[in-house]
Parts: C-alpha cells; structure tokens; sequence
C-alpha cells in the first residue's frame, strides 16, 4: 500500500515497546510522588542533574595526579578528599546529599602501571562511578559486556582495539558493591613538559574506564574522520 | 546511634561511611588467603555464582555496611567488614588460557562469604 492510500493512518509510536524494569521504574516513581516522598519537579530536577554530569572532572583528577606525585597518594589514600580539587564532592553534591541518587560515595582510584593495566565492569547491573564520570555509556550497561569482560578480558579489549602484550597484567575489577572504580591510565610516551589542560583532554570516558589507553595524538573532542559509506556495486 | 532511617544516616556523611564503627572486628587481614563460602541466596545477594568456592587473597578492609542481603530488606542492624579480594583469573575459568596465568580479578565481599583457609 502506498502512502498516499492511506490519509488517515496514525504515527508509528517513536519506541514499539518498553522493557519490563521501565515499566517497574515509572510505576515506583509514580507510587513514590502519589505518596508524597519526592514531587514530580524533584524528580525532574535529579534527572536534569544527572545529565549535567559528565567524565572531565576524572580526567583532569588523572592529569593532576600525572604531574604531582602528592596528589597521585591522594587519589589513593582519600579519593573523596581527591575528589573535591577537581569540583566533585561525593558526600554532599545535589541533590540528594549522600551522593548521587541511589548511588554510593566510595570511589576508589585504580593505578594502572606499564606492567598492570585495570578495566571496570560491573557483572551484576551497572554500577559506575555517576559523580565523577557521568552517566555509562550504553555498551557499559549491556549483558554483552558485563557477561564476556570478566571471563575473556582480553579478547574484549581487542575488539574495543586494545591489545595488550602478554607481559602485562589484566586486572577486571568486578564493581558488585559499594566501591565505584576510575581508573587512572599510565601517561603516555609524547607528553613531556604538557600542562594540566594538555593532559586533560586525552583521558578519554573509555581510558577512566580502563578499555583505552591515552594517546599524545587523540584528544576526547577531536573531530572524526568521515568515512563514506563502501558501496559494493557501485552506486 | 539510635536507629533512623538508612537515608537520614547518610545524609551529609555518606554510604558506606555513615556504618563505620558499627561491625565487629575484622576476622582477616590483608595478605590472608580465603575461601568463598557457597551460602544460599533465596532472595538477594550481590556475591557473585563464579566466585562461589574459589579461593583469594585479601588486598583490602574497604569498608563497613550492612551486607546486601540484608540492606535489600531494610535491614540495616548488622554491619559487617567488607574485604576487596583478588583472584587468579586460571582458578575461575577451567578455559582461561595458562598462558595469561598472571591475569587477576579483584572485587568485594562481606565477611560472612569468606572462610580462612
């Protein structure tokens, strides 16, 4: 049938059809603003909240931590005290005060060495340090990732292009508690004498999460390349 | 502490610091080699099946809580030690290749999931 026999047909709904855990959340949300424990304007405020935050105050935490070895204990010993150098406060941040909504204030700062590399994921559901990185990416939360990355770590981070030699130590730090990991990569080869803004803007989202290393020559907000799709038979 | 509610505690201080000081002493010590207990979990838990009976090495105490099993019902009147241990990665998967042996796992448990070996 073509488009034109059919004036009166209706909008395809944008989504077919919703999981059952959102509709689990939408019906304990409604029940929680019917009985009074946040508004409506509550929740839209947290939810505001949450998308304004994002990975850079990790990634300039690592950068600091690159170029002074006092701060590097720091983020070791007192990652919350860490934490407040770069505008992030874990106990008391908006809105809920006690860290982000339905999440908890231990962060832990994972030091990877040229012989130790860390790489986070959480097998359970998807914990992920919210503060201080932001929401996860969507391949973070998938059963895909949290399924295969603690039993073929390796064979994961090639496909996220990251192959790393035998010598070196994969450790998947498996977040099924309180504890929310960043790791903080090894500076890379190429930085000498960089300022802290330098070194800001190569600790990628994917390098805190310890699936890429940093690199001199890729900074998170580089323009992409544009490859055209290949059309076989000549189009 | 008088008993509040879970959110009214960690208001201001934070979860899991708003628990400190409330479990008992820590039976193991960084360094010691345990085993995971295999518990039955009917209802909740957050310890994982492919650690169940493998042995680790305590790397560190990380804090004190409730332990999840019991935090999933409100239940929030017995703190416990919570230890982040390591795990050879070739004692959890019988297929994990002897070639990468030095690959490890770290993640945490209650004391009540460890027993000394």
């Amino acid at each position: 049938m073509s488009n034109s026999d059919n004036h009166d047909h209706k909008a395809a709904p944008m989504v077919d059809e919703i999981s059952d855990f959102e509709a689990l959340e939408v019906a304990v949300r409604e029940l929680c603003i019917e009985k009074g424990l946040f508004t409506q304007d509550d929740h839209n405020e947290w939810t505001e909240y949450m998308h304004t935050l994002g990975p850079l105050p990790a990634a300039r935490l690592v950068a600091k931590a690159w170029l002074d070895d006092d701060y590097k204990q720091l983020c070791i010993d007192d990652p919350v005290k860490a934490s407040l150098e770069v505008g992030i406060n874990w106990i008391t941040s908006m809105p809920s005060n006690f860290g982000t909504p339905s999440d908890y204030c231990n962060p832990r700062i994972l030091v990877d060495t040229p012989t130790l590399k860390h790489v986070v994921v959480c097998t359970l559901c998807s914990c992920y340090p919210r503060p201080i990185l932001g929401q996860s990416p969507e391949w973070y939360r998938t059963p895909n990732y949290r399924r295969r990355l603690v039993r073929w770590p390796r064979q994961v981070l090639s496909e996220f292009g990251l192959q790393l030699p035998e010598d070196v130590e994969i450790r998947v730090a498996d977040s099924n508690q309180k504890t929310r990991y960043v790791v903080m990569p090894v500076r890379p080869e190429g930085t000498d004498g960089w300022s802290e803004d330098q070194l800001t803007e190569i600790v990628t989202r994917d390098c805190l999460i310890g699936v890429a290393q940093p690199r001199a020559d890729r900074k998170a907000d580089d323009k992409r390349p544009i490859i055209r799709a290949v059309h076989a038979y000549g189009h | 502490m008088s008993k509040s509610h879970h959110v009214e505690k960690a208001t201001g201080v934070g979860d899991p610091q708003c628990f400190k000081g409330e479990a008992p002493a820590a039976k193991f010590k960084v360094g010691d080699k345990v085993r995971i207990r295999n518990l039955p979990d009917i209802f909740y838990t957050r310890s994982q099946m492919y650690l169940r009976e493998a042995e680790a090495t305590v790397v560190k105490l990380v804090y004190e809580s409730p332990p999840a099993e019991d935090e999933a019902w409100d239940n929030t009147d017995s703190p416990e030690w919570f230890y982040s241990l390591l795990f050879k990665q070739t004692d959890l998967w019988p297929d994990y290749p002897k070639k990468f042996e030095t690959d490890t796992l770290e993640t945490e448990l209650s004391e009540r999931w460890l027993e000394g070996i």
